[in-house]
C-alpha cells in the first residue's frame, strides 16, 4: 500500500509541475495579449507623462513578447516570479505578506465548517423529518441563500453598530503590539470573530446538508438492518458503519472547498479589511501587475492541487479499493 | 443524552468566545482621545516620497519629510502662496532669474543628524534621475537639465554654506518656487544604494525623516501610525499625537465607522449618504470643491485615420465645432447635477475650475439646456432626418455612435442614460458601451473612441499645456484631439510669462476660445465630500487636499 501511495505520489508531482507551468505560460501571453496598460495608473496631473513611459521600460513592457517571455522562463528556473508592478518587491514577498493570514484564516474556518456541519448533521439525523431535522434543514438553507456579504453587513450592523461589542474591521487593534500575549490573541480572536462566522456559514450549510443526505442514505442501505438485526448497538453501528461510509463522497467536496478558501475569500477580506489572497490576486488583476498575478495563480494552483492530494490520500486510506481507479 | 453532551462541548465553545467578546468590548471602548484617524480605501506601497505616486503616499510623506517652501491656498485670488519651512527666508537676484535661501539650522534627521543644504543638492538629483523613476520625474521644468531631464546640478545649484543656497534657474522661463515644495530626503541614508535598484530595496531601509510626524508603525494592509515629533518645530503641543491612516477597503465600513466614531475624517463620501451622516451632530461636511470634473468627450480627429498612419483628419461628425456646440446645448446638465449629484457641485463652463479666482473668466455662462436650438444648429450644418426615421443624416450617413464609458461608476451611468435620451430627442442615436476601466483607459489614451465619458483632476497650479496643446506626441493627456492654433500661442505665451496679471489674462483668453470650441462638452465640477469629526478643530480643507498640512490640526476631547 505504501508503495501504491509513493507512486500515486510521484504521479501527481509530475503531472503537477506539467500542469502548473502550462497554467502560468498561458496566464503570461494571456495577460499582455488582453486590454489594459499597468502604466496606466502613473498618468495623473501630479506626475509627468515621461514618468509613464520611464516605468514602461522598467518593467520591460517596451520588449517583444518573445523577449519578455524568455526572460521570463529564465527568472523562472531560478524561482523568480520577478518583480511586482505595484509593490516593487519580489513576488514571494508580497504573497508572503499574505498568504499566512490566509491559510489560517481558511483553515480555521474550514475546521468550524467541518465541525459545525458534522454536528448539524449528527443532531439532525437522530431523527429524520423530526421538528429539529427540520428546523436546521430550513435555517441551513436560508443561510446558503443569503450571501456573503449580505451576512457581513449584518453581522457589523448589529455586533459593532448597534452592540458596540465587536470591532468592524482590522485584523488587530492599533496597540495590538504593545498587548502581552493573551490580550494580543483574545485581540486578534475578537477581530476575527464576524469575518469567521460570515465566510463560515455558508461553507457550514453546504457541509451539513451534503453529510446529513449521506447519513440518510447510508441507514436507509440494507447492511444497516442486517447490523440492527444481528443486536449490534445503534451507537456502534454509527460510528463504525455510518460515519465512514458518510463521510468518504464528503472528502472530495472538502478538498475543493479547501482550495477555494485558499484562493482567497474576497468578500468578508472587503468587509472586514483582511489582508488576504483574495483582496491582493483582484487588486494585482485591477492594476494589470502581471508577475503577481501569475504569482498569486501559482500559489492558488498549488494548494488547489496539494489539498486535492491530501484528500485522494485520505480517501485511499478509508477505501484501500480506490488506489486503482487513482492510479490510472 | 448524547445530544445534550454535544450541546455542551459547544456550550464551552461559546463561553469562550463569549470572554473573548467581553475582552475586546473594553478594547473598543478605548478610544484614542490623542489620534486623530483617517479612514482610506487602501494601503499605500512606500512611505518614501520618492515613490509618492498616490495622494494618501502624498498625504503620509508630506508629514514625514519637509520641503524648502511650502504652500498655502489662498481661497480669495485661488493662487497658491509660498511660505517658509526649511528655507526661512529667500531673496532673488535682479532678473529672477535665481533665488538664494537661507536654510534652517535647527532641523535634524530622525538619526541626529543635521539637515544641511547638501541634502537639498542630492534630494534634487535623486529626483530627477530617470534611474530612479520618482514620483517628480519630469516635473521640473525651470531647471536646467539633460536630454534625460536629469537636472544639471553643477548649474543649478550652488552651496554658499551648509545653510545657505543658491539655485539658478532655466534662462527664459519664468521660475517658479512650486518646483521647491519637493519632500527632501536625507543624502546620507541613500548617497551609497545603487540608485537602479532604489525602487525595490527602498522597503528595507528604516525611514530617517525630518518632519512634524514619524513613522511610528505600519501594519501592512492595516494602518500606518504616525506620531508627533515633538523635536520638529513645526509641532504643536496641542495638536495630535497620533495621525493613524487605518485601512478599509469597504466604503459602507468606513461610513459606519466615521459614524460610530471610530475614524475620524474620511473622503470621497457618496451624496446618497450625505443626509444621514449630516445628522450626527458631531460630524462636520467640506467639500473640496472644484478639482474633479466629469466631461463628455468628442473625438476631434478621426481615429481610423489616426490609427493607421497618425494622420490628423477631422472627425466625420464631431470635427465641426459647430456639431459640438450642439450637443452642448442637446444635454440637460443640470438634470444630472440635481437628481444624481444632489447638487453637490456646479455646471462647468470650461477646464478652469471656478476655484482659480483670478484666472477664470466669470463672464462665460454655461451654455444652458436648449434643445430647440440645438436642433436648429445642427439643420444648419446640413443634419436633417431625410428618411423620417428619427435619426439625423448628412451626406448619407447617420448621426449615430457608440458613448463608451468604464463600468463601475454609477454616475457615468445615469449620465449616459440622460444623455442617451436627450440626443435621442434631437435626432441622434447614442449607444452606450461600458468597458472595464483597464481597457476603457488604454483605449482612450491611444485616442480610439469616437465619444466617451470620463473624468479628470486639475493639476494645481494651473496646467493647460498638457491637455489642450495641439502636439499630440507631446501631450498624450489631449485625450480629444483639440488643435486650435491660436490656442497653441496663448498656452505657449501663458508658460513664458513672468507676470501674474498678464497671465490670468491669457488664461481668460484661452478658457474663450475653448468655450467657443466646445473640444468636449464640460460637465460639471464634482465635490469631493470630506467629513470630519468636530473633535478636530483647526482643520482647513482646501483643494490642495483633505489632508494637508495636518500638523496644524488640534484637538478637543
Amino acid at each position: 500500500m505504501k508503495k501504491e501511495i509513493f507512486i500515486l505520489l510521484i504521479k501527481r508531482i509530475f503531472s503537477s509541475v506539467l500542469v502548473l507551468f502550462l497554467l502560468i505560460s498561458f496566464l503570461f501571453f494571456l495577460l499582455r495579449l488582453s486590454p489594459g496598460d499597468p502604466s496606466l495608473k502613473y498618468f495623473s496631473p501630479d506626475l509627468s507623462p515621461q514618468l509613464a513611459a520611464k516605468i514602461r521600460e522598467s518593467f520591460n513592457l517596451d520588449k517583444s513578447l518573445i523577449n519578455q517571455y524568455s526572460s521570463f522562463l529564465l527568472n523562472l528556473t531560478r524561482g523568480n516570479f520577478g518583480i511586482s508592478f505595484t509593490y516593487r518587491i519580489p513576488v514571494f514577498s508580497v504573497i508572503m505578506d499574505f498568504l499566512p493570514f490566509t491559510l489560517l484564516f481558511s483553515i480555521t474556518s474550514f475546521i468550524i465548517q467541518l465541525v459545525l456541519g458534522f454536528f448539524l448533521a449528527s443532531l439532525s439525523i437522530k431523527k429524520i423529518n423530526g421538528k429539529l431535522d427540520k428546523a436546521i434543514s430550513q435555517i441551513s438553507l436560508i443561510i446558503y441563500a443569503a450571501p456573503t456579504f449580505v451576512i457581513g453587513v449584518l453581522l457589523v450592523l448589529i455586533f459593532s453598530s448597534s452592540l458596540n461589542i465587536l470591532p468592524s474591521s482590522g485584523l488587530s487593534s492599533f496597540e495590538n503590539n504593545s498587548y502581552p500575549l493573551i490580550p494580543k490573541l483574545m485581540d486578534n480572536l475578537s477581530h476575527l470573530i464576524m469575518p469567521l462566522i460570515t465566510l463560515s456559514l455558508g461553507g457550514t450549510a453546504v457541509f451539513y446538508k451534503y453529510l446529513r443526505d449521506n447519513f440518510e442514505n447510508v441507514y436507509n442501505r440494507t447492511f444497516i438492518t442486517y447490523l440492527r438485526s444481528y443486536g449490534i448497538p445503534e451507537k456502534n453501528i454509527y460510528k463504525q458503519n455510518v460515519i465512514p461510509n458518510a463521510i468518504n463522497p464528503l472528502i472530495s467536496i472538502a478538498g475543493v472547498e479547501l482550495g477555494i478558501l485558499f484562493s482567497g475569500a474576497l468578500i468578508t477580506e472587503v468587509i472586514f479589511g483582511l489582508p488576504g489572497m483574495g483582496r491582493l490576486t483582484i487588486n494585482a488583476i485591477l492594476s494589470r501587475d502581471y508577475p503577481l498575478i501569475i504569482g498569486t495563480t501559482f500559489v492558488s494552483g498549488v494548494l488547489v492541487i496539494i489539498t486535492n492530494l491530501v484528500a485522494d490520500i485520505l480517501k485511499v486510506k478509508l477505501d484501500k479499493r480506490l488506489i486503482k481507479g487513482l492510479l490510472n | 443524552m448524547q445530544i445534550l453532551k454535544k450541546i455542551n462541548f459547544f456550550g464551552y465553545i461559546v463561553f469562550i468566545l463569549l470572554i473573548v467578546i467581553l475582552q475586546s468590548c473594553s478594547n473598543n471602548f478605548n478610544k484614542h482621545p490623542n489620534a486623530i484617524i483617517i479612514g482610506i480605501s487602501s494601503d499605500i506601497e512606500s512611505t518614501n516620497p520618492l515613490f509618492s505616486y498616490t495622494v494618501n503616499e502624498g498625504d503620509i510623506s508630506e508629514l514625514l519629510y519637509m520641503s524648502l517652501i511650502q504652500y498655502k491656498w489662498d481661497e480669495k485670488s485661488g493662487e497658491l502662496i509660498d511660505e517658509p519651512m526649511l528655507a526661512k527666508d529667500w531673496s532673488w537676484n535682479s532678473d529672477s532669474s535665481s533665488v538664494t535661501l537661507d536654510l534652517r539650522n535647527d532641523v535634524y534627521w530622525s538619526d541626529g543628524v543635521q539637515f544641511t543644504a547638501e541634502d537639498v543638492v542630492f534630494s534634487f538629483d535623486l529626483y530627477s534621475d530617470p534611474i530612479v523613476q520618482s514620483s517628480r520625474y519630469g516635473t521640473f521644468k525651470t531647471f536646467e537639465a539633460d536630454t534625460t531631464l536629469h537636472i544639471d546640478i553643477n548649474r543649478t545649484f550652488e552651496v554658499e554654506s551648509p545653510f545657505k543656497l543658491r539655485i539658478n534657474f532655466k534662462k527664459n522661463i519664468p521660475p517658479d518656487l512650486i518646483d521647491l515644495t519637493v519632500p527632501l530626503i536625507p543624502k546620507h541614508i541613500f548617497q551609497n544604494i545603487d540608485r537602479k535598484n532604489l525602487i525595490t530595496i527602498e522597503k528595507q531601509i528604516k525611514p530617517v525623516t525630518d518632519g512634524p510626524f514619524y513613522l511610528a508603525e505600519w501594519q501592512k494592509n492595516q494602518a500606518i501610525i504616525l506620531k508627533s515629533n515633538e523635536r520638529s518645530f513645526l509641532h504643536k503641543p496641542s495638536g495630535a499625537k497620533e495621525i493613524i491612516f487605518k485601512v478599509v477597503p469597504d466604503y459602507l465600513s468606513r461610513i459606519t465607522q466615521l459614524r460610530e466614531g471610530e475614524i475620524d475624517l474620511t473622503e470621497d463620501i457618496k451624496t446618497e449618504d450625505l443626509k444621514q451622516l449630516s445628522g450626527k451632530k458631531y460630524l462636520q461636511l467640506m467639500p473640496i470643491k472644484g478639482r474633479e470634473y466629469d466631461y463628455l468627450a468628442w473625438n476631434n480627429i478621426d481615429p481610423e485615420s489616426y490609427k493607421k498612419d497618425n494622420k490628423i483628419v477631422p472627425n466625420k461628425i464631431f470635427g465641426d465645432e459647430k456639431v459640438r456646440e450642439a450637443l452642448t446645448y442637446a444635454i440637460n446638465r443640470n438634470e444630472i447635477l440635481h437628481e444624481f449629484l444632489k447638487d453637490q457641485g456646479e455646471l462647468a463652463v470650461g477646464p478652469i475650475a471656478p476655484i482659480f479666482k483670478n484666472a477664470i473668466d466669470t463672464l462665460l455662462k454655461p451654455l444652458q439646456f436648449n434643445p430647440k436650438k440645438a436642433a436648429k444648429i445642427l439643420a444648419d450644418e446640413g443634419w436633417q432626418d431625410i428618411n423620417k426615421t428619427g435619426v439625423l443624416e448628412k451626406n448619407g450617413m447617420k448621426f449615430s455612435f457608440s458613448l463608451f464609458i468604464p463600468s463601475g461608476n454609477p454616475l457615468r451611468e445615469f449620465a449616459a442614460t440622460i444623455i442617451k435620451n436627450d440626443l435621442k430627442e434631437i435626432g441622434v442615436d447614442v449607444k452606450i458601451e461600458t468597458l472595464e476601466p483597464q481597457v476603457f483607459f488604454e483605449r482612450m489614451f491611444k485616442h480610439e473612441f469616437d465619444a466617451w465619458m470620463a473624468g479628470w483632476s486639475v493639476a494645481i497650479p494651473l496646467d493647460m499645456k498638457s491637455y489642450w496643446y495641439s502636439d499630440l506626441k507631446k501631450t498624450p493627456m489631449n485625450f480629444s484631439c483639440y488643435q486650435n492654433k491660436n490656442a497653441d500661442k496663448i498656452i505657449m505665451k501663458i508658460d513664458s510669462e513672468k507676470n501674474k496679471n498678464i497671465k490670468n489674462h491669457l488664461y481668460k483668453e484661452l478658457e474663450q476660445i475653448i468655450y467657443k470650441d466646445n473640444p468636449v462638452t464640460f460637465l460639471y465640477w464634482i465635490n469631493n465630500n470630506v467629513m470630519y469629526n468636530k473633535r478636530i478643530k483647526d482643520i482647513k480643507i482646501s483643494p490642495l487636499g483633505a489632508v494637508y498640512h495636518a500638523w496644524n490640526w488640534t484637538l478637543n476631547n
